[in-house]
């Protein structure tokens, strides 16, 4: 191989335009989708786990509708559909971007983030975007597919309502991946954040409204919730889906859950930030 | 900046280091039960200088071997040189940028290679890492195909493209994350110990297509390693950092003759008789090293004793086989520096 051949005139050029800068986070996005290929079999076990989620909570739901036809505004099977359609967007929204940068940080691998020429954050969500779109077609719609045919589930309350819900359940994935991520750049000063973690997996199940809804919590509980971006994860989602948001409510529950993805971000962004000028990288 | 004929930074070295230091701020562990009760509460501070206002400059097309002893500070500097950690004080100028504050442009520019962790995507295929970092460093489709092709040549890659990365031996993975880091075809190359746990073929196979990128491109290279026969391969220039300062900058060479302080004899006796009349040959500044039962090692002072005298010595009253003269092992030399802590 001559000289020739290689007199490149390769050196990077400067200045990424926006679409560049897009083309290079649908790359992200598509390898999060090819990497979690390798995980497929996961997902099968998932459906189960799934399913055997909303089989105990149909139980106790049943249980405790046994005394009265309705709580809080909820017959039965509305609550039953509540819980269901929760946990079926709950498989696509979730991510783990917190426990990715806490191990990145504990291996000392966070450099091998650094060293590439993006923004950190953008790099997480879009790869937790594809992993997201993957789950969507692997878990999600199966899971859907399975609890509908076994379980008296409502239909959304009408086309309006389901293309909201499905805006809506999208801007989710990113109020998750947003506070995950702020979540996760603790770890940078903090080192280990296995506790906090778990702290925020339950708080967040909790105040998202996927383990009761937002209504059934004490008046002072709801009114403090209404100024944080929980509620916007799942129980508004769901809301828009049984109807019980309607024309210029729903447009409002997601103007406001579009000011929380935004939010999200932009704490994200800010927290990155300050941690990153105190990373230290033990090992080598 | 490149085109200021007053700035003469810019026009002649890549890499501009001035008193780089880097402090760590930890907290005194106290040993014991009532130890670990106190450091609840009260927690004392130290502070441990990784890198202890450390100069030097890198000319374009370089290749500079940077060595030093376990926590030295070898790692610390390149990171900081990568844009990864932020210096406590002092100045980096690299390429034309401050690497911490401008790093998204910066590490565009440059290639970097941990030996010890990957960049590539633990579960894809190689070649799809080497998608995404196509459209991350926005190469052309045409310097793509055929940088892809030279690099899959000399490190020899066809076989395992479309294998996924955590399937790979180490020697393999080492040179996918070789390729990776100058697929960008960057001016600046930064590799934190590539050798690494690697085989004999497999460190000569990268040392080769260092010295082959080196010379078609003129890339400038900044290895750290442990293995010293990597610096004589590869680089005339070494730095020695022990306990984050810099003990020696300049040619290898030069090191060598300055610091190298005995030349070595390993010599094969007849016979195992020979070995009682050993006691004869080691005086005055020589000594002498059994091997096995007929093979010594015989070590003298360059500046009291000349090679042929020693011989001459040897050969008159032992009755020798073989004969072998070396010069101090490179080794060698920086062991002492390592363990005095200071040059010659």
């Amino acid at each position: 191989m001559g000289a020739s051949e290689l007199a490149l005139p390769a050196r990077p050029r400067g200045g990424a335009s926006l679409a560049n800068q897009a083309r290079v986070y649908a790359e992200f996005i598509r390898v999060g989708f090819v990497n979690t290929l390798a995980y497929r079999l996961r997902y099968y076990t998932g459906i189960v786990t799934y399913f055997i989620y909303v089989s105990i909570y149909y139980f106790i739901w049943k249980a405790i509708y046994e005394h009265s036809a309705k709580i809080e505004g909820f017959d039965f099977k509305q609550l039953l559909t509540y819980v269901a359609v929760g946990w079926i967007i709950r498989s696509f929204y979730y991510n783990n971007i917190d426990q990715q940068i806490a191990i990145q940080v504990m291996e000392g691998k966070l450099a091998m983030d650094l060293i590439k020429p993006v923004n950190t954050q953008f790099m997480y969500v879009a790869q937790a975007l594809g992993e997201s779109v993957f789950r969507l077609a692997l878990l999600t719609l199966p899971t859907a597919v399975i609890l509908a045919l076994v379980f008296p589930l409502r239909l959304p309350a009408g086309a309006l309502n389901f293309a909201g819900f499905m805006l809506s359940v999208f801007m989710s994935f990113f109020i998750v991946a947003g506070i995950n991520f702020c979540v996760g750049t603790f770890a940078i000063r903090l080192k280990s954040i296995l506790g906090l973690l778990r702290a925020k997996y339950f708080l967040l199940e909790l105040f998202s409204g996927l383990l009761i809804p937002i209504s059934f919590f004490p008046e002072v509980f709801q009114k403090a919730l209404a100024f944080m971006p929980f509620q916007y994860i799942s129980y508004v989602p769901v809301l828009i889906y049984l109807g019980k948001l309607q024309g210029l409510g729903i447009v409002k529950a997601l103007g406001i859950q579009l000011f929380w993805v935004f939010a999200m971000l932009a704490l994200g962004d800010a927290l990155w930030r300050w941690s990153s000028r105190r990373i230290t990288i033990q090992g080598g | 900046m490149r085109d200021d004929p007053q700035c003469v930074d810019c026009m002649t070295a890549l890499v501009e280091v001035q008193d780089l230091t880097k402090e760590f701020r930890t907290f005194k562990r106290r040993e014991g039960v009532k130890g670990a009760i106190q450091n609840l509460f009260v927690r004392e501070r130290i502070i441990v200088k990784a890198v202890d206002h450390v100069t030097f400059s890198i000319e374009p097309g370089e290749m500079v071997g940077y060595i030093g002893a376990n926590g030295a500070g070898k790692s610390t500097t390149i990171k900081m040189l990568t844009g990864i950690l932020v210096p406590t004080g002092g100045r980096v100028v690299a390429n034309g940028f401050v690497p911490c504050r401008d790093r998204r442009h910066y590490t565009k520019r440059i290639g970097v290679v941990f030996g010890q962790r990957t960049q590539l995507w633990w579960d894809i295929a190689v070649v799809e890492s080497f998608k995404l970092l196509k459209e991350l460093y926005e190469i052309p489709d045409a310097d793509y195909q055929k940088r892809l092709g030279l690099f899959s040549e000399i490190l020899n890659l066809k076989d395992y493209m479309n294998t996924p990365v955590r399937k790979l031996s180490l020697g393999e993975r080492m040179r996918c994350d070789l390729a990776a880091s100058l697929l960008h075809n960057p001016p600046l190359l930064f590799l934190d110990e590539p050798t690494i746990g690697l085989d004999v073929v497999a460190k000569d196979r990268i040392r080769e297509f260092l010295k082959e990128i080196n010379r078609l491109e003129r890339t400038t290279v900044l290895l750290t390693t442990h293995d010293l026969s990597d610096i004589e391969e590869l680089s005339r220039r070494i730095m020695i950092i022990d306990r984050g300062k810099i003990l020696f900058d300049g040619d290898l060479a030069e090191m060598k003759k300055r610091l190298a302080q005995y030349n070595q004899v390993k010599f094969f006796l007849k016979d195992r008789a020979q070995a009682a009349s050993l006691a004869q040959i080691t005086t005055d500044g020589i000594s002498c090293e059994r091997v096995d039962d007929v093979t010594y090692l015989m070590r003298f002072d360059r500046d009291k004793h000349s090679s042929a005298e020693v011989i001459r010595n040897l050969v008159n009253r032992l009755e020798v086989r073989d004969i072998f003269i070396e010069e101090e092992p490179i080794e060698d030399i920086v062991k002492r520096i390592y363990l005095s802590g200071e040059v010659g």
